[in-house]
């Protein structure tokens, strides 16, 4: 049983500033040099509703939130009801007596809130100050939080966050006291790891349409692109997102998109004349919960068959999904270097999970791989030329000599044919290229192999950090294989593995991962552990499902 | 690249379309460029689908012969990769006005340093014949073979409306006219259109009429209103020449600056550094 995590559920309505509350909590939690994850969790509304953010706090490696929580501040009846299940058996429930009825600890928040202006906005804030109260740190501390955390109002923040602490320290009983860690980590977004993986990598242009959950990646770079030298640009839809960067990719600039399922469904075309063009954009899709719209806030992994075969008509694609916020920074940076050496698309499929939780991370910038082509290097140019790996070397304009590139199939010199005979040739400098990509992928990390003990379980994404969490929460001990990149399917790294029982995890209703496993690398999963209904895992709830499956399993 | 903006490709166009009248008008153009000190290397051209968009194949330029719709997003995107270079994007009047209006409508909006020039035959002429976005009411073709339910897009008036900064329509039976038209839509700072009035000698023959009905215009209207309402005469008489034409800011200087993301990329080292910044913040 994993010991010293500590988890804070803070839960309100849309505008309530629980997500703030969490970050403000994840960040006092980084300064105690503790490690941290945090989730929020939000419904696709601006006021009302429910939300909360959990922050899961640890002085060693975590890599998931809890719902079993040591403290819930919940600023409404609904979040009471909701909650009153997630507190753990020394764990403590303070609710806003003015708005609901509960056990514990009931304080007015709401009559303190309105003694001040916007005070429904306010009222996140009481849940810092109940945190503060219940760790046993004092109101110098609280003060230097909410300096920091709320910028705006700082007085009435203030005189209203002393309040609910005084309050708070005469009512909790049971304090609990947080050890400190021995090193200060980054505290980083999803969403932020993948913008500065990419500025790292060498990104000049990102071009996106806002799209729960790719948008914060968005904001990043309209808030911080001018400092890293990358534009960030909303066009009027997905359909010209996509052919603006194929556009800007022409000139030699450096380019990504980034959208949702939805809006990578209009982006086909585009995606298709990448593959046709040979164009380097590298694709960045945040998977929800679909069909359609879905459920457009949460989290899910039903995009992983539809992200391996997007567009029409044969050409080189590659997939890939980080397993984690550290993986996010760098694997973002490793696809725009391959995008930019193969010069076809790629895809970043990572989750709602992964773009909008944050946690503590260790990064080295200087690791992170550099968006580097294969360039023309004199001669007559020919865009398309026939080599023997099918990389035709890139030329940018202004150039004497003329660059075509061509959405027809094509010549080597970019002109349109439907001759028999080049149109087979072209086929085949795309499958060459193909080749060597597969070629490439072997001498890479492609594979991340967590443990050597059987049993095996196989999963993707984020919610490999649910799987470790879960191995680490249960005290199993087992071998988590996560394939890093899923197209093309790093097979050979899974050789290992054929005829070995195995189970996969993974966060979809029909097995998608399973489907991948025994079509390409003749894995069959023993047992399947689901979970589709938009939640990511709670790593106890998790540890539980494998001890049955394994138990079965023996 | 050749002396005569010639290339390899074997040209299909049928004898006597409209689209040889806007190839050799836009060869001169690239001459009259020169002359005016615009590199030929920096002007960079794309295309959609349909008979129009073959012009990338046959122009010694460079370029992104682009699908159905999209040249007006692919040279926004050139333009915002390096808008040291001037872009052109050749449409159809189904790529302009039917499958890509939202990126024409949105470039005008944002005031794109692009030129588009439309090769407008009322017709979709490579599917054989359909009706599209212009057709006249009553045009029949194998998709309407009663003939055309609906009234046609104005495209003018709607682009002036969208604001666009230089409107005009050209006539491809009128090559000289039509070539300095857009030589001086490419030296407008902004974005430009040219509705070039097309025949397609198969499906929708207008050269009869628009001999008769077309009538240069010398000078662009006097207000925006103005040219709205010449932009609606459609019928006994149509203005060709500059509709429109104002100064307004362009959309890559709004949005980087002087900022140019080739020429001033960062190196490796200044990036890592500044990725190291936002860590320590």
């Amino acid at each position: 049983m994993k010991k010293d995590v500590f988890t804070y559920i803070i839960g309100g309505k849309a505008g309530q500033g629980t997500k703030k509350a969490g970050i403000a909590a994840a960040n006092f939690f980084t300064d105690l040099k503790r490690e941290v994850f945090q989730m929020n969790d939000y419904p696709s509304l601006i006021r009302g509703g429910h939300n909360f953010s959990a922050v899961s706090t640890s002085t060693s490696k975590i890599y998931s939130h809890y719902m079993k929580a040591d403290l819930v501040v919940a600023l409404d009846q609904r979040s009471y009801d909701i909650h009153k299940g997630h507190v753990s058996k020394n764990g403590l429930m303070v609710y806003n007596s003015d708005k609901s009825k509960g056990v514990d600890v009931g304080i007015p928040i709401s009559s303190e809130a309105k003694k001040y202006e916007n005070s429904d906005l306010i009222e996140g804030v009481s849940g810092i100050s109940v945190l503060i109260a219940m760790v046993g740190f004092d109101k110098k501390k609280l003060d230097e939080i909410i300096k920091k955390e709320y910028g705006r109002n700082v007085e009435d923040n203030l005189k209203f966050a002393h309040a609910i602490f005084d309050i708070a320290t005469e009512k909790i009983k049971n304090k609990v006291a947080l050890n400190q860690g021995d090193k200060k980590f980054v505290l980083l977004s999803g969403s932020e790891a993948i913008g500065l993986g990419a500025a790292a990598a060498g990104l000049d242009i990102y071009f996106a349409y806002p799209m729960t959950p790719s948008t914060p990646v968005l904001h990043f770079f309209a808030g911080n692109g001018k400092k890293l030298g990358v534009v960030s640009v909303q066009p009027e839809n997905e359909i010209a997102v996509a052919n603006m960067a194929i556009g800007a990719s022409f000139t030699g600039a450096r380019s990504m998109v980034g959208t949702s399922g939805g809006g990578f469904c209009l982006m086909q075309e585009a995606f298709s004349l990448a593959g046709m063009v040979e164009a380097p954009v590298l694709f960045y899709v945040g998977q929800r919960p679909g069909p359609s719209t879905g459920v457009p806030t949460y989290t899910e992994q039903g995009e992983l068959l539809f992200s391996l075969n997007p567009g029409q008509g044969e050409f080189p694609r590659i997939v890939a999904s980080p397993g984690n916020i550290e993986e996010a920074f760098y694997l973002t940076a490793e696809l725009l270097n391959l995008v930019w050496r193969f010069q076809t698309p790629a895809i970043l499929l990572s989750e709602k999970h992964l773009g909008e939780s944050s946690m503590s991370v260790t990064l080295h910038p200087h690791k992170a791989k550099w968006a580097e082509p294969v360039l023309h290097k004199g001669g007559q140019y020919k865009r398309y030329r026939y080599t023997k790996d099918g990389i035709s070397p890139l030329l940018f304009p202004p150039s004497d000599m003329l660059i075509k590139w061509n959405s027809y199939e094509h010549d080597e010199l970019g002109l349109t044919t439907e001759e028999a005979d080049l149109v087979a040739k072209m086929h085949d400098k795309r499958l060459r290229k193909q080749k060597s990509l597969v070629n490439h992928l072997k001498k890479m990390h492609t594979v991340n192999i967590f443990g050597e003990a059987e049993p095996l379980i196989f999963t993707f994404g984020s919610t490999t950090m649910s799987v470790l969490e879960a191995l680490g929460y249960g005290d199993l001990n087992m071998t988590v294989v996560q394939p890093i990149y899923l197209k093309p399917f790093p097979v050979w790294e899974l050789e290992i593995f054929k005829g070995k029982s195995a189970i996969v995890v993974e966060q979809n209703s029909t097995g998608q991962l399973a489907s991948l496993l025994r079509e390409k690398a003749g894995i069959v999963a023993g047992a399947s552990i689901l979970k589709y209904d938009g939640r990511p895992f709670n790593p106890i709830d998790l540890a539980n499902r494998i001890k049955k499956v394994v138990k079965v399993e023996c | 690249m050749s002396a005569d903006l010639s290339t390899d490709a074997e040209i299909t166009w049928c004898p006597g379309c409209g689209n040889f009248g806007i190839f050799n008008a836009f060869k001169k153009v690239v001459k009259k460029l020169e002359d005016k000190g615009v590199d030929r290397n920096k002007l960079i051209i794309s295309s959609g689908i349909g008979c129009h968009g073959k012009i990338v194949d046959y122009i010694g330029l460079s370029g992104l012969y682009s699908i159905h719709g999209r040249s007006m997003a692919t040279v926004q995107g050139i333009k915002l990769g390096n808008p040291d270079l001037k872009v052109l994007a050749f449409a159809g009047d189904g790529d302009a006005y039917s499958e890509g209006i939202a990126h024409m409508i949105f470039a005008a909006k944002r005031n794109a340093d692009i030129t588009v020039i439309v090769h407008n035959n009322g017709t979709y002429a490579l599917t054989t014949g359909q009706f599209s976005p212009t057709s006249r009411k009553g045009f029949k073709g194998p998709s309407l073979p009663e003939g055309n339910i609906e009234e046609p897009l104005n495209p003018l008036s709607l682009l002036l409306e969208a604001g666009a900064s230089f409107v005009a329509r050209g006539y491809a039976g009128k090559i000289d006219h039509l070539s300095d038209l857009i030589v001086e839509a490419v030296l407008h700072e902004g974005f430009s259109v040219i509705d070039v009035l097309q025949p397609s000698v198969v499906f929708n023959n207008t050269y009869k009429l628009y001999n008769e009905i077309t009538e240069i215009i010398p000078k662009p209207a006097k207000s925006f209103e103005e040219a709205v309402k010449l932009a609606k005469e459609m019928r006994d008489r149509m203005a060709i020449g500059v509709f429109y034409k104002v100064n307004k800011p362009v959309f890559h200087q709004e949005l980087m600056g002087n900022w140019n993301p080739i020429r001033d990329k960062l190196g490796r080292k200044e990036r890592l550094k500044k990725v190291e910044e936002f860590f320590q913040q």
